[in-house]
């Protein structure tokens, strides 16, 4: 155990960093998550040197864990969990609007001119009536 | 005491209505009351932490190195102040501004539906996340309202769902998701070495340890995360091309404020935590020198408004960090006052930008705007001037004392940071009349007057306003920063503050 979950932690880590610097926006998402869980095996490490003699409350003997890090690992679970779903959204939206999910090429797309463009001025009114004005927008805003 | 929860408990509660409310125009407002009534008690608080006072509160009374603590000293109060005052200001902007698009058809319906899919209530949760990182005590709960903070920000910057908002959105989540991996990690290293979360506890405990090699590469972790998010020369690549794509307001308030969330956590790691590390700081502070001339740099290349605003911001920060590292009181004082001039001139900056570009585009180039807008071209020479740091704003002050107390400390590397900081002002001054010779300059050829919403305008005049009051008032306020400066070498009180005499002694300690 002492050598195993060191060498566990340190293989997650490796293997995501490996598959964040690859260029499939999905390998990149799978890579943060191997990170986010060898994080979480190096703060329940952490947490392995100091073993107490009492829970605080209770009147228990005998050595126990320390429950810190563990309450530490299930926040940031938690927090790692949001922010891959988010990814997985974008990665799917990025697919969407582009049709691609390699990096390379989503960096190289121009962004999009947006036509035409028309000032929002009183004097001169909207030349495109497919699009409408500012008028047809109704007051609640969804679409 | 518990008037230190109601800065983060409000903004969470009224973002949490603003998701149910349907109206618009209710949306509004009810958005405007709550960042009023957060900065209400922002205000109470900032007042009492002015005075001398530590403000702390133990959550739910379990005493300091167990429970979470909040707390508030001089430092704390002086960024809530200024942070929950942009935050109003930047509810109001936000409201006028996705309510009134600039270009009519697919944008005007993108604002609006920013606005249905609850921008307001991003920016709440945003303001939540912002408050509780400068309250908190504890070093693991600082890394969750990071992430509270963080969450909030990329459903901002991501809202919309354009393609620069698809591909800048990318990479401002993925580098922000290693640097969390390493805060989080760091956190649980540190309570591992040291065995305790709570900063004061952490200060004690690492004295106590002596030179440990193990402790330096703790503060070199911790300084490597809050570097990244403050945009340190070599992490803050970052910064310029995904600061802009949001819309006008948010991007105000990313640029003034959350950079400068990752200097206050940085002065916090190296005042409070770890104030006998050496040989990080100075690696910082020459770090900030090469930042000062990045984002000048910077801000002459780039063609676009709010681009070249973002580059400013880096070489804003740039002057932060190396007044932060100076390590003398004449430095801290001086890192403290520009703190507050940095985040009013960014501000204002960013909110000229987005009435620019709303009457011309994205772009500086037409000519001749100054004859239809001499007001906005008031505020722009303002601000400018404030951000070049010449007389008679707040900027020269802040960047004369800046410099005049590292040209005090006399060894090589200040008087280099010191020639770098001079030669970037120059650098700033030529980007900024640039834009103002390309821009309000001029013959006015085809260029027609565009109506701005007065919200948009009043709003920007309130921050220009405040951005002169720094000027006005430097006296009184260069004597508050001196103080906080004061409070910070030691943070006797807060130690003190936090860690209760009668606590019962921690079991195990080692």
């Amino acid at each position: 155990m002492e050598l195993l979950l060191p060498l566990l932690a340190a293989l997650l880590i490796g293997a995501g960093v490996f598959l964040v610097l690859s260029r499939a926006l999905i390998r990149l998402i799978l890579g943060a998550s191997f990170i986010s869980y060898g994080v979480n095996i190096a703060i329940l490490l952490a947490g392995e040197g100091e073993r107490r003699d009492a829970p605080p409350l209770l009147q228990l003997s005998g050595p126990y864990n320390d429950p810190l890090p563990q309450a530490l690992i299930l926040t940031a679970i938690v927090i790692s969990f949001a922010t891959t779903a988010l990814l997985l959204v974008l990665a799917l939206r990025a697919y969407q609007v582009t049709g691609t999910d390699h990096v390379q090429e989503l960096a190289d797309r121009p962004d999009p001119v947006r036509s035409p463009i028309v000032y929002a001025d009183p004097e001169y009114p909207s030349v495109s009536p497919e699009i409408g004005t500012a008028a047809d927008v109704d007051e609640e805003g969804a679409p | 005491m518990n008037v230190l929860a109601w800065p983060v408990l409000l903004p969470l509660f009224g973002g949490s209505v603003l998701l149910l409310v349907r109206r618009s125009l209710v949306r509004r407002w009810v958005s405007t009351a709550v960042s009023a009534a957060t900065l209400a008690v922002s205000i109470a608080i900032a007042v009492s932490t002015f005075h001398g006072e530590v403000l702390v509160v133990q959550m739910a009374a379990w005493a300091a190195p167990f429970g979470i603590t909040l707390a508030a000293d001089g430092l704390a109060g002086l960024l809530l102040l200024a942070s929950n005052v942009l935050g109003l200001l930047t509810v109001v902007f936000a409201g006028s501004s996705l309510q009134h698009a600039p270009v009519r058809g697919d944008s005007a319906l993108l604002n609006r539906a920013r606005d249905a899919f609850g921008a307001q209530a991003l920016l709440q949760f945003l303001f939540m996340g912002v408050n509780m990182c400068f309250l908190t005590g504890d070093l693991f709960n600082l890394f969750v309202a990071f992430e509270v903070m963080l969450l909030a920000s990329y459903g901002l910057l991501l809202l919309g769902g354009e393609l620069p908002q698809l591909r800048e959105g990318f990479k401002y989540v993925v580098i922000n998701l290693m640097a969390s991996s390493v805060f989080v990690v760091t956190a649980g290293l540190v309570y591992g070495l040291v065995g305790s979360l709570n900063m004061a506890d952490i200060a004690q405990r690492v004295s106590a340890h002596g030179g440990d090699p193990r402790i330096t590469l703790l503060a070199a972790l911790l300084a490597l995360v809050f570097a990244t998010k403050a945009a340190v020369f070599p992490l803050g690549f970052w910064l310029p091309d995904s600061y802009p794509v949001p819309p006008a307001a948010v991007s105000a308030y990313f640029a003034a404020v959350l950079t400068k969330v990752g200097v206050y956590a940085l002065l916090r790691t190296f005042t409070l935590m770890f104030p006998s590390e050496h040989g990080v700081p100075t690696l910082l502070f020459a770090l900030a020198g090469v930042t000062m001339l990045v984002g000048a740099l910077g801000a002459v290349a780039r063609r676009r408004w709010r681009h070249a605003m973002a580059f400013a911001n880096v070489a804003s920060i740039g002057y932060l960090v190396a007044g932060v590292f100076i390590g003398t009181h004449e430095g801290m004082t001086a890192a403290l006052y520009y703190l507050l001039n940095s985040v009013a001139v960014i501000f204002v900056l960013f909110l000229v930008a987005a009435l620019a570009e709303r009457i011309a585009g994205p772009r500086y180039r037409e000519h001749g705007h100054l004859g239809l807008y001499p007001w906005l071209g008031a505020g722009y020479f303002t601000a400018a001037l404030a951000l070049t740091g010449l007389p008679p704003t707040s900027g020269f002050i802040g960047k004369f004392a800046l410099v005049r107390s590292m040209l005090a400390a006399g060894t090589w590397l200040p008087v280099t940071v010191a020639t770098a900081a001079v030669l970037t002002g120059l650098l700033l001054l030529y980007a900024t009349m640039r834009i103002w010779r390309e821009f309000f300059w001029g013959e006015a050829d085809a260029v027609h007057r565009v109506a701005i919403p007065r919200a948009m305008s009043g709003v920007t005049a309130v921050a220009v306003a405040l951005l002169l009051s720094l000027a006005v008032f430097a006296g009184p306020l260069y004597g508050l920063c001196g103080r906080v400066a004061t409070q910070l070498d030691g943070n006797a009180a807060y130690r003190a503050a936090v860690l209760v005499p009668d606590a019962p002694p921690r079991e195990g300690a080692h």
